[in-house]
């Protein structure tokens, strides 16, 4: 059912996402195919040695063992993603950690957000950096983090950066950490594989197998099947991230009660958002603009005109409009957080 | 057989497409019972802090007994309604008095100088802006309970369900409304 009103625009979004997640092991069946196919090719696994078709019958009933394993795989990096991957972000991206004492107000704010839904507060860090940006990371109970920049605090009244906080702290209670991380191991398992067939490709060049008279289509449509569901992998990976962002945004409306100042926010961080990170660390900022990625298949983030459309259209906001720094009508909310 | 199995998946289907709409039907309904509660909390405060405002203006201005006399009486209906329609007209009513009471509050400087006052009359704005802010969402909340009540397929159980009529919405005076998308009321100093 189509979205008319903020809950539904949440639900369709869950939706989406839900089916997105179901692409992946798709998507990596489909490479594995192309890997065996390959392999066979050269002769590694075992043919028909009948034609082209039974080669290809036989690939696909070889499948019902390939896939437990490269399950078996995906579980083991995804352990190894689970307890390392705080202290990866923490060591790359510089935040550091700040106490109530700190920051008073931003605590408050972001403490009461929490306790709005019986969770436990997050810890707070902050990046000196001017640009404007911020993110949630965390995959475990207690363990949750929202950093923000100076920059953020400095320029965002209180009720702006409670939206801000708000859009992280949806972050968290979606789990969408835990989400993304299973995103990227499951695009870089199939990206592994890939690389395979694609060296497979470079050695085909050298010598051709004597084993497989079927050798040569076989690497070609392995080939090629691989590299559609490399591409896939990716752009699923890609519309995934893009439809939480949307479900955080409305999430933050939920939460703030407010559309405006989500609204005002996104403004304002807009064209400022610069933040040096590793590519999987960006792909949790408030806003990720890439300059000269404008791909919209590949970007991360919706533009920040999607995300206030969806907002007005959705959850009944207000642009105050793009003029820089201006946010008339809400000025006299403005109630400053020193 | 195969009859069996058709006629047993066509009544799975159909038990899950019932279970879904009703369950998008509480989770509607309750999510704009409880912004109607964050109205309530909204105008709570702003009732509560009513009587400080009135006691300090009369103590600058006790000869302005009509305008104060409205806000008073406005606070008392507020405080007694109970159903959506009570509660809009009593909220109306007490934006409007507290609109005149600041305007008369200018022809006094003393007044206008006051600590007190000023802080009273801060917050106030400051809640005006918050119950303009959860007006909408409990506007929005209810726009889309309306919506998927009426649309296909859930509009055949709704009534079924006890969800037959429609919520009303909270809504401001035409002349308000004008007001309330151009900017918030500023008060000059």
């Amino acid at each position: 059912m189509a979205a008319v009103g903020l809950q539904t625009h949440i639900w369709a979004n869950n939706t989406r996402s839900t089916l997105l997640l179901i692409g992946f092991p798709v998507m990596l069946t489909l490479v594995l195919f192309g890997l065996e196919l390959v392999l066979m090719g050269f002769g590694f696994l075992p043919n028909s040695g009948g034609t082209l078709g039974q080669d290809i019958g036989l690939a696909l009933s070889m499948l019902a063992g390939t896939i437990p394993l490269a399950v078996v795989v995906a579980l083991i990096w995804f352990a190894i993603a689970w307890f390392g991957n705080q202290a990866m972000i923490d060591a790359m991206t510089g935040a550091r950690k700040v106490e109530r004492r700190d920051e008073p107000q931003l605590y408050n704010l972001l403490e009461n957000l929490a306790i709005s839904r019986g969770l436990q507060t997050p810890t707070l860090r902050i990046i000196d950096s001017d640009s404007l940006n911020a993110f949630a990371s965390g995959i475990r109970e207690g363990h949750y983090s929202v950093t923000v920049t100076r920059g953020l605090i400095a320029a965002l009244d209180r009720d702006e950066m409670e939206a801000v906080l708000a859009h992280e702290m949806t972050h968290v209670i979606n789990k969408d950490v835990r989400t993304m991380i299973i995103a990227s191991i499951f695009a870089g398992i199939i990206s592994v594989l890939c690389q395979l067939v694609f060296r497979g490709m470079f050695y085909a060049s050298g010598g051709r197998s004597r084993d497989n008279k079927n050798g040569g289509p076989l690497i070609l449509i392995g080939f090629a099947i691989a590299a559609v569901g490399y591409v896939f992998a990716i752009v699923i990976r890609m519309m995934l991230s893009r439809t939480r962002e949307y479900v955080a945004d409305a999430g933050a409306v939920e939460l703030t009660r407010n559309p405006d100042a989500m609204i005002s926010a996104l403004r304002k961080v807009s064209g400022r958002s610069k933040l040096q990170a590793p590519d999987d660390v960006q792909g949790m900022f408030l806003d990720n603009d890439r300059e000269g990625f404008t791909d919209a298949l590949f970007a991360t983030h919706p533009s920040i005109e999607k995300r206030i459309a969806a907002l007005i259209r959705f959850a009944g906001g207000r642009d105050p409009g793009s003029r820089e720094g201006s946010v008339a009508s809400t000025a006299t909310t403005a109630v400053p957080v020193s | 057989m195969t009859a069996i199995i058709v006629i047993v998946v066509i009544i799975a289907v159909l038990g899950f497409v019932v279970l879904g709409a009703y369950n998008k039907l509480v989770a509607l309904d309750q999510k704009a019972d409880q912004a109607f509660a964050d109205i309530d909390v909204q105008l709570k405060q702003r009732n509560d802090l009513i009587p400080n405002l009135v006691e300090t203006v009369k103590g600058y201005a006790a000869h302005e007994q009509g305008t104060l006399n409205a806000v008073t009486q406005a606070r008392a209906a507020a405080a007694g309604a109970t159903t959506v329609d009570q509660k809009v007209n009593a909220d109306n009513m007490l934006t409007g008095a507290l609109g005149r009471l600041f305007a008369v509050a200018e022809a006094y400087p003393d007044l206008k100088a006051n600590t007190n006052f000023l802080e009273l009359q801060r917050e106030l704005s400051d809640i005006e802006n918050k119950l303009a802010a959860v007006r909408r969402f409990f506007n929005n909340a209810v726009a889309e309970f309306n919506a998927v009540r009426a649309q296909f397929p859930t509009v055949l159980f709704a009534g079924l369900f006890g969800f037959g009529t429609e919520k009303p919405f909270f809504a401001v005076d035409t002349a308000d409304r004008a007001a309330m998308t151009a900017a918030p009321p500023s008060v000059k100093f």
